[in-house]
């Protein structure tokens, strides 16, 4: 019976590991079937609303005028519910729509959003995102949505957004490989940094 | 049911196979943990808060009663790290090991959550309503008169409430009890210069001579005292201060003094003299009355009583005469002896004839706000307290910053004492051993989220007001701070005088703004000042410099003559306070029990240091577990055999051994404190901590002492490390 018991054990061993394996395996570094899971948010925050493009009833804001952070501080952050409010007590047309709605309720009760995290990466992987936005869009002039869409998609098609890209080690080793110029005017290029510590701090 | 059978190997296989399973999980892109956790979110922020870029704010330590001013990082609303505030005068930046530690103060998964009252064996959670409406009824019940408060250390507003809170009451019996106080040095020390605390001037002395106080571990202000050290071993002028300490058991600072001589305890204030005969016979000037008193110390009957060799006695009094200033130090070890007043004495007497006194030992500063000075407490209050609970004649007793159970000797029969009092309250962090034996437990917010002002006992320079602000929100939203319960009392008693302040905080405010023209805020206005003064962490007060002078007298000094043997207990015991752990208050805190001892290097349990000579004479070595008894009671402890002691004396560190409090201190160690013998102070009636005469005897097992240590003589990659040697070949300074 023990003899049972230990095979049993090593069997269930044997299927777990080859079908997670399985799992893993069928998956290629870049497809259209990156998409994350679909994170329910408090607020059902319209991205194209905000950010999209003017033909199609966005209000092309900078992605920085909400993510003030992302060119100081590693994490690009959420902007504090007062910034919501500057622009929304002015904005009458939308003021009794039910998301707004709910924004105000919060306010009065003064409670933050708890806002889920969308991109979140292991704790023993670092990324900086003050590196790549001074890099991307002060050094080289690039524009912003597409800086931060390397990594984020189109975020400014999406209602809620949702992860387009694996994030995983590979797929940011496959553009730190890539040469790029060093700035705007430069015709000297470089690549970004490949050593462990960099991310693996 | 599977017992043995399922042995090692087949442990082995299902883990490996386990492992391969995690390992071939964790390829591909399953890691990324989208949608779980939430980001940082504010409803209002300022410009400087910027997610993962942590903000320093300044406060007010509150792991030791040095006060010392801190900077902590905070960062998403959680406070990570403490530094010393550069602009404290007392820390200068800088920070000990005990103050990193208040963070695990604060994060405790031991602190009390809610009120809780006693039904049975068992502690009821209530609300703070229901509580504060409870003490109001029961003190309504019973006579001012027997209402008693007993505290630590305390100072600045809380201090102030306190008073006003027993006076609403018209009680006035405030106790104020530490147990390891400096209590007989304030005595010596008001006798001789006229403060209780002078200003030592480390940093201006050319030789120190410590009669066992621990200035660098865990004496009155170590972080203050290891800066000042520094610019005296390297001073402005290029030359390197001496430091000599005289003490029975080697402390920090005896580990970093140029020579550290081994005194027969009890005998410090006949070095003393006898360092003053010397100096005399060497042509320094000393009064006729103080020659008449030291010329029978002669170098060999001193030498004879002490232990000291002649030759470090010529050696330091030559020393003591060729480079002045100087200064001499009294320490507890010196002190915790019935005669232990006339050993400061004798001491400060040595200050006095070096002409020390106004030069390395210097007038402290007057305190403008008086009523908020600090209140220093001893062991006499306790005991005066001891007697009225035993005589039933305290019905209601509120317990604050302080752990008597715990710290009084056996002999006191505090807790069965405790057991009659009908209501106890304690205000406290932990379930200690007081608040176990109380009725209504309230607990208190950390250091990081409360408000408050301290003022140490010791500062640095002039006189200053520590400001404790909190560092984040509360952890448990069930605590309150001293302050706010006081005041809510306050408002039970005198509804009209403190109606108008909605909590501690707006009093606080209200009490600086309304004051701040003598709070060096004349020129600002209200917010201004306030800001500033958050911003800094403190403000300074305009103290007026109180002068020193010296009048030791040698009337009436007698200093006695060494112990005589007693054959029923041979050796003395040193009740060693260590750095971290103090009196035991912060023996919860792994990080304290985890950090290895300096001199041992022992983790996590209680040891009895002794002489190897001793050792050898009772047939032990290092593990065996030894019973040392006193007259008082016996506890049981691992033997570390070391040469950084007598051979007369043992040593067993304070601290350890709770029965309470949470789950790093309880049953981690002995408790020393409960076999001191009730021996006192002759002069000032504090309990004399050296003076317990202890018998050890082996008890028959023998274990593995958990230390950071290798074997004596060990090696480290082919090289030899901490090679052991007797102090008496070790020669660190030509000049003694």
């Amino acid at each position: 019976m023990y003899c049972f018991l230990r095979l049993s054990v090593l069997l269930v061993g044997l299927i777990v590991s080859v079908s997670s394996y399985a799992a893993n395996a069928v998956q290629p570094l870049t497809t259209a079937d990156d998409l994350g899971p679909k994170v329910e948010q408090p607020i059902e925050f319209p991205h194209d609303r905000h950010a999209g493009d003017a033909a199609k009833g966005g209000m092309q804001i900078n992605c920085m005028y909400c993510h003030t952070y992302a060119r100081r501080s590693i994490v690009a952050g959420i902007p504090p519910l007062q910034k919501c409010i500057g622009c929304h007590q002015n904005i009458e047309s939308v003021r009794e729509t039910p998301r707004i709605k709910k924004l105000f309720e919060y306010w009065e009760a003064k409670k933050a959003v708890p806002w889920k995290k969308v991109h979140d990466l292991p704790d023993f992987v670092r990324f900086n995102h003050e590196r790549h936005i001074q890099r991307f869009v002060f050094a080289q002039n690039k524009p912003v949505q597409e800086a931060c869409g390397y990594c984020h998609g189109d975020v400014k098609t999406m209602t809620v957004a949702r992860r387009q890209k694996p994030l995983s080690m590979g797929w940011c080793v496959s553009c730190h490989q890539k040469d790029h110029p060093v700035d705007a005017t430069s015709t000297k290029t470089t690549h970004g940094p490949n050593d462990c510590w960099q991310c693996h701090k | 049911m599977i017992e043995n059978s399922f042995n090692r190997r087949d442990f082995l296989k299902v883990l490996g196979w386990g492992g391969a399973t995690v390992a071939l999980s964790g390829c591909g892109n399953t890691s990324v943990e989208d949608g779980r956790e939430f980001v940082t979110s504010y409803v209002q922020t300022a410009d400087y808060i910027i997610p993962s870029i942590g903000t320093y704010f300044n406060s007010t330590c509150a792991q030791c009663d040095a006060g010392c001013g801190i900077m902590g990082r905070v960062r998403e609303g959680r406070v990570l790290k403490l530094e010393g505030n550069p602009k404290s005068p007392t820390s200068v930046g800088k920070m000990c090991g005990l103050g990193q530690a208040g963070v695990q103060a604060h994060y405790n998964p031991d602190r009390i959550r809610e009120p809780l009252l006693r039904n049975g064996d068992k502690g009821e959670a209530i609300t703070w309503e229901k509580a504060l409406a409870l003490i109001n009824e029961k003190i309504g019940g019973v006579k001012a008169e027997n209402i008693a408060f007993l505290t630590g250390g305390v100072s600045g507003h809380v201090k102030v409430l306190l008073k006003n809170y027993l006076d609403a009451l018209g009680s006035g019996h405030h106790y104020v009890y530490e147990a390891v106080a400096p209590s007989i040095m304030r005595a010596a020390n008001k006798k001789a210069y006229g403060v209780e605390m002078p200003r030592l001037r480390l940093d201006k002395a050319k030789v120190i001579l410590s009669f066992g106080a621990d200035f660098l571990g865990a004496w009155v202000s170590p972080v203050h005292f290891s800066q000042q050290y520094a610019r005296f071993r390297k001073a402005d002028n290029g030359k390197r201060g001496v430091l000599v300490q005289v003490e029975s058991k080697m402390t920090l600072t005896g580990a970093n003094a140029d020579r550290w001589l081994a005194i027969r305890p009890g005998t410090e204030g006949i070095l003393a003299l006898g360092l003053i005969n010397a100096l005399s016979t060497a042509g320094l000037s000393v009064s006729g009355d103080v020659v008449a008193v030291v010329k029978e110390y002669t170098t060999d009957r001193v030498s004879k009583d002490t232990g000291v060799s002649a030759e470090h006695i010529a050696k330091l009094a030559a020393l003591l005469k060729e480079r002045s200033p100087s200064l001499i130090i009294a320490g507890s070890a010196a002190e915790g002896y019935a005669h232990g007043s006339q050993n400061a004495a004798a001491i400060a007497l040595l200050n006095q004839v070096l002409g020390n006194v106004g030069k390395t030992v210097e007038g402290s500063s007057g305190i403008p706000f008086p009523q908020m000075a600090p209140t220093t407490g001893n062991r006499q209050a306790l005991q005066a307290l001891n007697d009225n609970m035993a005589q039933d004649k305290v019905k209601v007793l509120f317990s604050y910053g302080s752990n008597p159970v715990f710290t009084a000797p056996a002999s006191m029969k505090l807790k069965e004492n405790l057991k009659k009092v009908p209501f106890k309250v304690a205000f406290a962090h932990y379930m200690d051993e007081t608040a176990v034996e109380a009725d209504l437990v309230l607990p208190l917010n950390s250091a990081l989220e409360d408000w408050g002002t301290v003022m140490p006992e010791y500062v640095a320079d002039g006189a200053q007001l520590s400001i404790r602000q909190p560092l984040m929100e509360k952890l448990h939203p069930g605590t309150l701070g001293m302050g706010d319960i006081l005041l809510a009392l306050l408002k039970q008693r005198r509804p009209n005088e403190y109606k108008g302040y909605e909590d501690f905080y707006s009093y606080l405010r209200n009490a600086m703004v309304s004051n701040k023209g003598a709070l060096g805020g004349a020129d600002a206005d209200d917010n201004t000042f306030w800001d500033a003064a958050l911003s800094h962490g403190m403000v300074k007060l305009a103290g007026s410099p109180v002068n020193i002078s010296s009048h030791v007298s040698v009337n009436g000094l007698v200093v006695p003559a060494p112990f005589a043997e007693d054959s029923a207990y041979p050796l003395h015991l040193i009740p060693a306070v260590s750095a971290s752990l103090r009196d035991g208050r912060n023996a919860n805190e792994p990080w304290l029990q985890e950090s290895p001892d300096p001199l041992t290097t022992i983790v996590w349990d209680s040891w009895v240091e002794m002489h190897p000579k001793t050792a050898a004479k009772l047939g032990i070595v290092e593990g065996d577990i030894v019973e040392v008894a006193s007259k008082s009671g016996a506890i049981k402890a691992q033997v570390y055999v070391f040469t950084g002691i007598h051979p007369d004396v043992i040593s067993v560190p304070l601290g350890y051994g709770h029965e309470a409090m949470g789950r790093y201190a309880k049953g981690v160690g002995v408790n020393a404190f409960k076999i001191l013998d009730p021996i006192f102070d002759k002069e000032t009636g504090e309990l004399a901590m050296h003076e317990t005469r202890v018998k050890v005897s082996k008890a028959g097992q023998r274990v593995i002492i958990v230390k950071d240590e290798g074997p004596a003589g060990g090696q480290q990659m082919g090289r030899k490390i901490a090679v052991r040697m007797s102090s008496d070949k070790v020669n660190l300074s030509k000049e003694v």
